[in-house]
């Protein structure tokens, strides 16, 4: 499964997301069509790579090939442009993981794919002291 | 609104839990003979079976044609219809329609899944398939992670307590200690609840619906079929099904369960019903928040109010709108792809007074809600009395 990765190269080591053409707003994972005005010139824009917790879990019993990490927390960040990402917080103190903390995008390893055992890196925030 | 009324002839139902010993095909041809035994003149025109994993689970698709051909129904056309966990409810609108339209007669509902044959992590990644490969499942999310995310935002937002959000988990419990179908008859206190093993915090294992396999299945018939015996029938008064933004991180309002939303208040204008009418209700629980923010979503409490009302008793059997009256989806059980069936079943029960010991008196309408994903896909029905 190791090419849907390859495919997403870019959005996932450099959050290349969505940008609406017509009135600006901004989104990742990427649209096709603007969730505010409804228009379809979308265009890639790289995110800005901070923002703040809106809402985390602490998860104990992930997706097969994360048991490894578990548990690790998983957040809702919105970042600076508005733009809502899940996606994991690491490398954080515990009392640091909160609604409202200032986070920042890194790259890191996600998981280990297949027989070939294929690194796939992704995107991970770091709460930002 | 189409040409014919569409009634619920008959069903039937396996008990939800494990079924070491049957099979896919089996539950599913169990649960359809008792559907068809009820109402021996109604032949299908179609099946639809309603199910999310077949393939993942049981190395098995076109569920249609192997459920058509064990009936020794070869020949009818047959459909496998999918949206998550709201597959069956979706099989029953799918149904509904056509039959509403006039373009069939009859049609027979099954849902089924069979989840037990997988090992636990295989399950969380079947259900996971319901959300994003790409940004969801890519992070290491469970399903269980998105709700225990939305948990806690409707706890911190709207002040809820994890006291109150038990209290749904309990009332499923309760009911389901008479309700023979049921996977767990056993009641619970909110202890149980707080004290179960933490999922994805805050969500416990008693928020979380449980694992397991069952088939259910409804046998529909259109006005002419349906002359002459109405008695033992329930009519099926709205069916609609809604979709939100897909992944519930994406949302603007993340606590509106807007595709819930939408689907009921169509299918209340359908029927020309207003809500206060409603007397019974089954409700999509798979998660206790979830089942919170449907109620909300329902109009039934207001906003932040759907755990504390239920803490209050409003849902409780007794009250004058019960929900999850054979124990909802965390003790009836949740086999995804049957549930919404089951739901539409227990409705039927109800409303035919044939629920035995769990028996709602005086019920006129009920309403079933089965959800796909985070209120992704959503599907009601509104049944009422065959007249």
């Amino acid at each position: 499964m190791a090419i849907e990765y390859w495919r997403n190269r870019d959005r996932y080591y450099r959050l290349i997301g969505s940008r609406c053409q017509n009135c600006g707003d901004e989104f990742f994972p990427p649209v096709y069509r603007c969730r505010g005005c409804g228009s379809e010139k979308i265009v890639d824009k790289e995110m800005p790579k901070s923002g703040k917790i809106v809402t985390y879990t602490r998860l104990h019993e992930p997706l097969p090939g994360f048991e490894a990490q578990a548990p690790f927390y998983l957040a809702v960040v919105e970042l600076k442009n508005g733009a809502r990402v899940l996606s994991q917080v690491v490398d954080s103190p515990d009392e640091s993981v909160k609604t409202g903390a200032r986070v920042k995008a890194t790259v890191r390893r996600m998981k280990v794919d297949g027989e070939s055992g294929q690194i796939i890196y992704g995107y991970k925030f770091v709460v930002d002291r | 609104m189409g040409k014919s009324k569409v009634y619920i002839a008959s069903a039937g139902l396996t008990k939800v839990g494990d079924h070491w010993s049957k099979s896919i095909l089996d539950l599913s041809v169990e649960a359809a003979r008792g559907a068809i035994k009820g109402a021996p003149k109604v032949k299908p025109e179609h099946i639809f079976v309603g199910n999310m994993f077949s393939a993942v689970g049981s190395s098995q698709e076109h569920l249609g044609a192997m459920v058509a051909s064990a009936l020794g129904l070869a020949g009818t056309p047959a459909f496998k219809v999918e949206s998550a966990c709201s597959s069956g409810g979706s099989a029953v609108n799918l149904a509904t329609s056509l039959i509403r339209s006039g373009a069939i007669e009859s049609a027979l509902v099954v849902g089924v899944e069979k989840m037990r044959d997988l090992e636990p992590e295989e399950t969380s990644k079947a259900l996971a398939m319901a959300e994003s490969a790409d940004y969801t499942q890519f992070v290491g999310a469970t399903f269980a992670a998105l709700n225990g995310l939305l948990a806690r935002y409707y706890m911190e937002h709207l002040g809820v307590s994890r006291d109150e959000l038990s209290s749904i988990p309990v009332l499923d419990h309760k009911n389901a200690v008479t309700a023979e179908h049921a996977q767990f008859r056993k009641a619970i206190s909110p202890e149980v609840v707080s004290r179960s093993s933490m999922v994805a915090d805050p969500l416990r294992l008693f928020d979380c619906a449980p694992v397991g396999d069952g088939a259910a299945a409804v046998l529909l018939t259109g006005e002419r079929r349906a002359a002459g015996s109405k008695r033992r029938m329930a009519e099926v008064l709205a069916s609609r099904v809604a979709t939100a933004e897909f992944s519930v991180y994406e949302r603007k309002d993340m606590l509106e369960f807007g595709a819930t939303k939408s689907a009921f208040g169509k299918a209340m204008s359908d029927a020309g019903l207003s809500p206060k009418k409603v007397s019974l209700a089954e409700v999509h629980d798979a998660f206790s928040v979830v089942g919170a923010l449907s109620l909300e979503a329902m109009g039934f409490s207001k906003r932040g109010m759907g755990a504390r009302d239920a803490k209050e008793g409003k849902y409780d059997q007794g009250s004058s709108m019960p929900i999850n009256t054979f124990g909802g989806l965390k003790a009836r059980g949740h086999p995804v792809g049957a549930t919404g069936v089951y739901q539409v079943v227990e409705a039927f029960m109800q409303l035919t007074g044939q629920a035995g010991l769990n028996q709602v008196e005086g019920v006129e309408y009920a309403v079933t809600q089965n959800v796909g994903g985070v209120d992704t896909t959503s599907a009601i029905q509104v049944l009422g009395r065959a007249s």
